[in-house]
């Protein structure tokens, strides 16, 4: 074994690609954008201040993350999160201490207890065998099972928090799964001392432009799209517009919406996805002020919202510098509407929402929208939705590799499902099963 | 209605053992999420719908137990 070539220069990507080249293995990595970093990106809002259009927060259980983080010398920063929360929630404008809207705390925790009723029973690593019914989605189960008016008001707004889903994308058991993986309802909620704790200083994207720099120059190839990989002869040859690439061994570190379009030959008996697989969809607002202006009222930024585009709100601000950043997510449904507006409409829309929400502000210094929904090498964000019967059809094949193609992505990984810390630890898994099912010529 | 019957709810919402009487749902590391689950709980085994703010201004079990039981 002596050759390997990497689809995808996303973090999952970038991992394998980095462990096999440390092994002694020659890389290659083809990547379709003209950047690497796939959902992860950067955008400078003032001059050295980054934020993340994409992937932002983790948390301590980011084991893998974190050692990455480390390796590559770069820091993470705690996310502020003090002072009043604001909330739209269809009784005028609230403001309150801390996180929880203001809705019935009864009706909530019922929502919640029946929530982690599913995350106790579901099985993490196998959770087609979880012995739950895979025949319905979230919202069917949220019909029959939530009763109280808060509750049913509330659901959809925390699913699309969570998992940029509508109720209708999502099964109940690829809900209960996504929780369960992602260490459970309080952990995944949680900002201080949850997933939500920290962020990369200086934005998440430098993970995979470092990445890319210690594989050495001339290894990461931009601009090139995989079309085809043929492993119909002694080898695999990986095609894509301009060139074609022989290996040993390929990783396909890509979403699986973008998997099932590469032609496989001969083809796997099973793909990526089903028709009933939804992508996740999201668009990010950055509402730009010179300084976090709200913080000196005693806002925290956060709102809740029943009405889009902006269904949240979060403070942002880079950790040090004087911008002030509030980031807006639109979510589900209401992301895909928010997508198809013209920039002006989508200006006016989130700067009359924000005003609304916090008058007290002036009219932001900046605006970018980071619409992920159009992206077309990402189909699905945060991350691939699996529907009632996926994880039945799919889930037995997640890592089982098709000849001398082996598969990495944030959707093919059980633990953390769809994030960042997914995205390595499958990086990790799919590099070691290439070491140890062809081991390296020469050590 | 009893003490032990909130610090039980505590215990099983926070995964603890033994919470005492006196013991700060919060200091003991809960949030306001895992606050609405001692609270639906608390509606379910007293049948008293408690609001979150109720929960915040007695958020041990003593106190707690004594607005239950001022509102049954
Ligand atoms: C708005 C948003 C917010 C998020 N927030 C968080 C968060 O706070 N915390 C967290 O942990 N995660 C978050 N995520 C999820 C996180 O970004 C992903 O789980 C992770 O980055 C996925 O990494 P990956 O390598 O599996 O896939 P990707 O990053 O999608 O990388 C795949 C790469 O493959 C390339 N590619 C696709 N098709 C081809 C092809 N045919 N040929 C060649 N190259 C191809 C793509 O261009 C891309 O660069 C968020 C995502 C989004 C979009």
């Amino acid at each position: 074994m002596s050759r390997v070539v990497v689809v995808g220069a996303g973090l999952a990507g970038l991992t394998a690609a980095t462990d096999l080249s440390r092994a002694g293995v020659e890389v290659t990595v083809l990547e379709a954008r003209d950047r690497v970093g796939g959902r992860t990106h950067g955008i400078e809002v003032a001059p050295g201040a980054w934020i993340d259009a994409g992937a932002a927060y983790l948390g301590d259980r980011h084991t893998d993350l974190a050692k990455t983080i480390a390796d590559l010398g770069l820091k993470t920063v705690p996310t502020t999160m003090r002072g009043q929360s604001r909330f739209v929630l269809g009784h005028g404008r609230v403001t309150r201490e801390g996180r929880f809207p203001p809705l019935s705390a009864v009706a909530l925790g019922d929502l919640f207890d029946r929530l982690d009723d599913l995350v106790q029973r579901v099985r993490v690593d196998a959770p087609w065998r979880s012995g739950i019914p895979d025949d319905e989605t979230a919202a069917a189960w949220a019909q029959r099972e939530l009763t109280r008016p808060d509750a049913r008001a509330f659901f959809p707004l925390f699913l699309g928090e969570m998992m940029a889903a509508d109720p209708a994308d999502v099964s109940v058991l690829h809900m209960a799964f996504y929780l369960a993986s992602g260490g459970g309802l309080r952990y995944l909620n949680a900002f201080e001392g949850g997933a939500q704790d920290s962020r990369v200083d200086a934005g998440a994207h430098q993970l995979c432009r470092r990445l890319a720099d210690g594989l050495g120059p001339g290894v990461v190839r931009l601009d090139t799209a995989v079309h085809t990989i043929d492993q119909t002869g002694r080898s695999a040859t990986v095609h894509s517009a301009s060139a074609t690439y022989t290996c040993d061994a390929v990783v396909v570190a890509v979403p699986p919406a973008l998997a099932d379009e590469i032609r496989l030959l001969p083809d796997a008996p099973v793909r990526r996805t089903t028709p009933g697989t939804a992508p996740g969809r999201a668009v990010k607002v950055h509402l730009i002020y010179p300084t976090p202006l709200w913080r000196e009222q005693g806002l925290s930024g956060w709102s809740v919202n029943a009405d889009g585009p902006l269904m949240s709100t979060v403070d942002d601000s880079p950790a040090y510098g004087e911008v002030g950043v509030l980031t807006g997510f639109v979510t589900g449904r209401e992301a895909t509407r928010y997508a198809a507006l013209t920039p002006a409409e989508q200006r006016r829309e989130a700067l009359a929402q924000a005003a609304a929400i916090f008058p007290s502000l002036p009219e932001p210094t900046g605006f970018q929208v980071s619409n992920w929904v159009t992206e077309r090498y990402s189909r699905g964000c945060y991350a691939a939705l699996l529907g009632p019967g996926d994880w039945n059809l799919l889930g037995p094949h997640l890592t089982t590799p098709h000849g001398r193609v082996h598969w990495a992505g944030a959707e093919t990984s059980t633990e953390y499902f769809g994030l960042m810390e997914g995205a390595i630890r499958s990086g990790h898994r799919a590099a070691a099963q290439i070491l140890a099912q062809h081991r390296p010529q020469q050590a | 209605m009893s003490v032990e019957g909130v610090s039980a709810i505590f215990g099983r919402v926070l995964q603890v053992g033994d919470v005492g009487s006196e013991s700060d749902f919060f200091t003991l590391g809960g949030d306001s999420l895992l606050a609405t689950r001692v609270l639906s709980a608390v509606a379910r085994e007293y049948g008293v719908e408690l609001s979150f703010d109720d929960f915040a201004d007695a958020p041990t079990p003593a106190a707690l137990a004594e607005r239950i039981a001022s509102l049954r």
